[in-house]
């Protein structure tokens, strides 16, 4: 299979978003705009890994925010030993990273272990219940993570590769190249052979297995690269807010990763990052106008979810589609495909 | 720059151009900043299980800057109230606070969020660097812990450890009079826990002959404490200690009065003296021993009367998110004032620090924002027994202010806080 | 944290051997009551029904405004019953109905949505203050004293009407006509319409049934718990924990689950009480993991 001309157009593209965004921050916005963008990117990478699971390979996993809040909170316990900066030195916040990636994936690991066995219900209430363990947790060891409180007294944050994460715009610099990097990997993940299995294990998990594949390896392969790529979500939140929460592991932070992935598309690799951004645009939106955010977003949802009955980005392909379509009155309609990126 | 001077243009006159030209382009933003509106930002808790802080907090805020601005506002500029949901979130708060400071340009910060989200909107200000007055959080560390301080940072609202103070003394009266025995029945997270200890450290402090025998934690927001009413029972206490507030409370009440409990042994529920909790609760059981939140009648003044009726015009019952917000507010208010409506950090922390200012839950109709330490006293503090009709909370005994200060002091060296 | 004499003492003395049991036992079966709902919906149609917390809000919200207004606990209870009910019928044909057949990423979004919805028009209807209905004046006597325990007459008659209810959940979904025929069309709806029976309508009837129950939880549990927007969420994930451990569907293995959930917490709360919540979830793990059928349910075709 000749994989090297989507591979290379990949990278490309990866590139230059890196490019046009280190140009944005060159630029001097305003505050706001980088902040609001720091905050997209850790909503983002929360979001696409949470759609490798539910999109790529058909896991619902309803507790996927354990593993985003996980990585904060990795992130922060770490580096508030003077032990680990002493030791680390300037390369302290790219190591603390690295734990949080693999101190998530790990449990993420241990917990794909145990729920890959269950299918579609029972998955989900497994992941669930290991997120309320997780928060359970985190609230009960008060010495160690703060409690209910969350993490306090701050994380330091030394200076590395010139980058002082006090100030916005290199928050937002590091923010973003965790972005490219988390979403690119998905990107190869899924343009991968691996990531054709996940497909296949997807649309028909017996077929697939009748194939010879090790269905219970691939998932929790792929469980546990989720939880690494949502950790640097968290790692984003803990450097914007310097601290970490146990809020970021409730199930509702969980349910409207879900419901942006909803909203953007499941149906395509980019979908979930526009509904990554129509979300945060409803909800802003919404505010200057009303108190009354909770009605506005259970309107929209159940507009995305009843009368479109598709995320948009699907929707505007299926416009597309259908336009082309009636141009050359060619033959019926037929089952999208998710195989190459559009 | 060409300073070919031959063209007509003589050097005075480039100079007195561009000079003028740039003092035109300057114009406008600084007749903008003398007639423009002070911000103050505002974030708050609006929706969620514990909408009712944020709706009372900003009723009770728009009560003092409506006043100030039907007066004349500072030397004819108004203030501007710019209200946020933070939903209860720490993050969240975060987030909207930065908002507020950057993007729509608020120099001064009235913080009404609660604990935890309090001390995330602590970071943010000590970072930028931003007035603000914390007008909810009782907290003790937020102001006593030294490590937590900024010269432009205050809180205006009762601390816990006032009330611990307050409560010892009280309940150390109960003690003398048989009730030695005592259990505990508190929200399992952070306030619940730091102001049961606190309490329990006070009494026995005062009350040596006192024994806790039991305790039991609910969680926060649990629907059901029937396990935790019969633990209690189980101990069998002379006397219980609770500091479960708001909806919580009435749910906890109404399911210990179906067990008896409370003609079994003396109650003190540090925040039954909230009047929405006191109004909801149905058939309140008589002699339970509460802390004031808000009362009308405490202090029993004219003021403190009309204020509340003042509160209630705004649609709800005041409440003390209500009278802090109101308070720090005025805080912000005197501080604008003394400066001339000059919004700078330093001028408006040096206005505010030691500051006296009337106020109608003040013991002696003031309270002040002691120097040291940034957080406020003098205001009405102390504890009373329940009836079941109005006003529901009798026979109030406050808590003179010196010898609260002088456990505090104490306390401060015991933590390594001074 | 882990206070094995203080347990081993209870166990010994009769008194709080009797006192504990008594008080998981009440609490088993309020949460049974509050569970029934969602394990009679997913029994049947197998669907999750994530607004189950809404409409337990709903039933008391509307049964605290009817109890105001007629101060008959009794009619309050209907009127909580029948108006969630109601709702839960209109959703259904509205909104439910239309992602039977999808995944189940649509029918969380689909409740999450009537959620959000339900939070803030409570919001705006009753307002955000806490509310409470207080115990009715038929049970303001004072508790019973039965072998050395102390059980609150209320509770004996909340325990009293779950029992009540799970018998007749039982009795209607196993012997009777409208029982059998709701089972066969969520097996196989087009056949069980080819018999000439209106499937739509029976499947809305469950339904309403199913969010019915939990309204009339919510309205006969208003006098002892307070009411806020949002308090849906609690009993929600209770709920939830009762259905898996139980069975999904099956109403004895609620009870059950119920029971042992309710005894759990009660002699939890004097051997490990900061660990109540983390027992609970490591349940529901276990379950899931070694018996994902849950304790009575039926095994699950994988």
């Amino acid at each position: 299979m000749n994989m090297s001309s989507p591979l290379l157009r990949v990278f490309a593209l990866a590139a230059a978003v890196m490019a046009v965004l280190l140009v944005i921050a060159a630029l001097n916005p305003s505050v706001w705009l980088l902040d609001t963008m720091t905050g997209l990117f850790a909503s983002a990478l929360l979001v696409m890994s949470l759609h490798l699971l539910i999109g790529y390979t058909g896991l619902v996993s309803f507790g996927h925010a354990a593993y985003f809040a996980a990585g904060g909170y990795i992130f922060g316990m770490v580096l508030q030993m003077p032990a680990f900066i002493a030791a680390m030195g300037s390369w302290s916040v790219p190591a603390a990273t690295l734990f949080a990636m693999a101190g998530s994936g790990l449990f993420a690991f241990f917990v794909g272990l145990i729920c890959a066995r269950l299918s579609e219900i029972y998955f989900a209430f497994l992941t669930l219940a290991f997120q309320m363990l997780f928060v359970s947790i985190i609230q009960g060891l008060v010495a160690y993570t703060g409690g209910d409180q969350g993490l306090t007294g701050g994380i330091p944050r030394p200076e590395f590769l010139g980058l002082n994460l006090a100030q916005a715009s290199d928050r937002y610099v590091f923010a973003a190249i965790l972005f490219v990097l988390g979403v690119l990997a998905i990107r190869l993940v899924t343009l991968s052979s691996f990531g054709a299995t996940l497909r296949c294990i997807r649309d028909n998990e017996r077929r697939t297995a009748f194939l010879g594949v090790n269905t219970y390896k691939a998932k929790v392969l792929v469980f546990t690269l989720a939880g690494s790529i949502a950790a640097l979500g968290g790692v984003i939140l803990a450097v914007f807010t310097s601290a970490a929460y146990p809020e970021w592991a409730s199930w509702s932070v969980s349910g409207e990763a879900i419901f942006m992935i909803m909203l953007g598309g499941l149906n395509s690799f980019y979908g979930p990052l526009i509904g990554v951004v129509v979300m945060r645009a409803i909800n802003d939106v919404t505010l200057l106008y009303t108190t009354h955010t909770e009605l506005t977003k259970g309107l929209a949802i159940l507009f995305v979810v009843l009368v479109l009955r598709r995320g948009i980005l699907d929707w505007i392909m299926d416009r597309h589609k259908n336009r082309t379509r009636s141009k050359t009155a060619a033959s019926p309609a037929r089952k999208e495909q998710t195989d190459v990126a559009p | 720059m060409k300073t070919n001077l031959t063209a007509g243009m003589s050097r005075r006159t480039f100079i007195a151009t561009s000079a003028g030209s740039a003092a035109l382009l300057a114009c406008p933003s600084i007749l903008r900043a003398q007639n423009a509106t002070i911000k103050v930002g505002m974030p708050t808790i609006l929706s969620g299980r514990v909408a009712i802080l944020g709706e009372t907090a900003s009723i009770g805020a728009k009560l003092a800057v409506d006043a100030l601005n039907a007066a004349g506002g500072i030397n004819g500029r108004q203030i501007e109230l710019v209200i946020r949901d933070t939903k209860g979130k720490p993050d969240e708060a975060a987030r909207i606070t930065r908002e507020l400071i950057t993007t729509e340009g608020c120099q001064i910060i009235l913080d009404g969020e609660s604990s935890g989200g309090a001390f995330a909107v602590h970071e943010v200000v000590r970072d930028a660097e931003t007035y603000c007055v914390h007008a909810i959080s009782e907290t003790s560390s937020l102001t006593a812990d030294p490590a937590n301080r900024a010269h432009w940072i205050f809180r205006a609202g009762r601390q816990g450890i006032h009330d611990a103070i307050s409560g010892g003394l009280y309940a150390s009266e109960l003690a003398k009079t048989g009730a030695t025995r005592w259990a505990t029945c508190s929200p399992d997270y952070a306030y619940g826990r730091d102001t049961t200890a606190e309490f329990m450290e006070f009494l026995t402090m005062f009350a040596p002959e006192v024994q806790t025998v039991g305790e039991t934690w609910p969680k926060l927001f649990q629907p059901d404490y029937t396990e935790n009413i019969t633990n209690i029972m189980n101990f069998a206490p002379d006397a219980v200690y609770t500091c479960i507030w708001g909806g919580d409370l009435v749910a906890f009440f109404d399911q210990a009065s179906l067990y008896g409990l409370f003609d079994q042994f003396q109650t003190v529920a540090v925040n039954l003296g909230d009047l929405p909790v006191l109004a909801a609760i149905k058939n309140l059981p008589a002699g339970i021993h509460s802390g004031n939140r808000y009362h009308p009648d405490v202090p029993d003044t004219e003021a403190n009367e009309t204020w509340g009726e003042n509160f209630e015009k705004g649609g709800k019952l005041p409440t003390n998110w209500g009278w802090q917000a109101y308070t720090g507010a005025n805080f912000v208010i005197e501080a604008l004032k003394a400066t001339a409506g000059e919004v700078d950090r330093d001028k408006l922390a040096e206005a505010t620090k030691g500051r006296t200012i009337d106020s109608p839950q003040g013991v002696d109709g003031t309270v002040t924002m002691r120097a040291d330490d940034n957080t406020l006293i003098g205001y009405a503090i102390g504890y009373g027994k329940t009836i079941s009709e109005e006003p529901y909370l009798t026979d109030f005994r406050p808590t003179p202010w010196d010898v609260i200060q002088e456990h505090e002091a104490e306390w401060k060296k015991r933590k390594n806080y001074a | 944290m882990l206070d094995l004499t203080a347990l081993a003492t209870c166990f010994t003395s009769s008194s709080c051997l009797v006192m504990q049991t008594s008080t998981g036992v009440i609490i088993g079966m309020l949460l049974f009551l509050v569970a029934s709902g969602v394990t009679l919906i997913f029994g049947v149609l197998h669907v999750v029904n994530f607004a189950h917390g809404a409409f337990y809000m709903i039933g008391a919200y509307t049964a605290y405004t009817a109890y105001g207004a007629t101060g008959s606990y009794f009619a309050a209870v209907i009127v909580g019953t029948l108006t969630a009910a109601l709702v839960g019928v209109l959703f259904e044909r509205l909104a439910i109905s239309r992602v039977y057949k999808e995944n189940l990423l649509m029918q969380v979004l689909v409740c999450y949505a009537f959620v959000l919805i339900c939070d803030d028009l409570v919001k705006i209807i009753w307002g955000s203050e806490y509310l409470a209905m207080g115990i009715p004046d038929e049970f303001r006597v004072p508790p019973l004293r039965l072998v050395g325990g102390v059980v609150p007459v209320f509770y004996v008659f909340l325990i009293a009407t779950a029992a009540l209810v799970a018998i007749l959940s039982l009795v209607l979904i196993r012997y009777t006509r409208f029982g059998k025929i709701v089972q066969a069309a969520a097996r196989n709806a087009t056949m069980v319409s080819v018999l000439g029976i209106r499937v739509p309508i029976y499947f809305a009837a469950l339904f309403g049934l199913g969010c019915g129950l939990a309204g009339m939880a919510g309205a006969l549990a208003a006098p002892v718990r307070s009411m806020t927007p949002g308090m849906g969420l609690s009993v929600l994930i209770d709920s939830f924990i009762v259905t898996v451990i139980g069975g999904m569907g099956s109403i004895p293995g609620a009870l059950l689950a119920a029971l042992i959930l309710g005894l759990t917490r009660s002699f939890g709360s004097i051997g490990f009480p900061l660990f109540v919540d983390g027992a609970m979830f490591m349940m529901m793990v276990a379950i899931l993991v070694f018996r994902p059928q849950g304790l009575l349910g039926e095994k699950a075709v994988r």
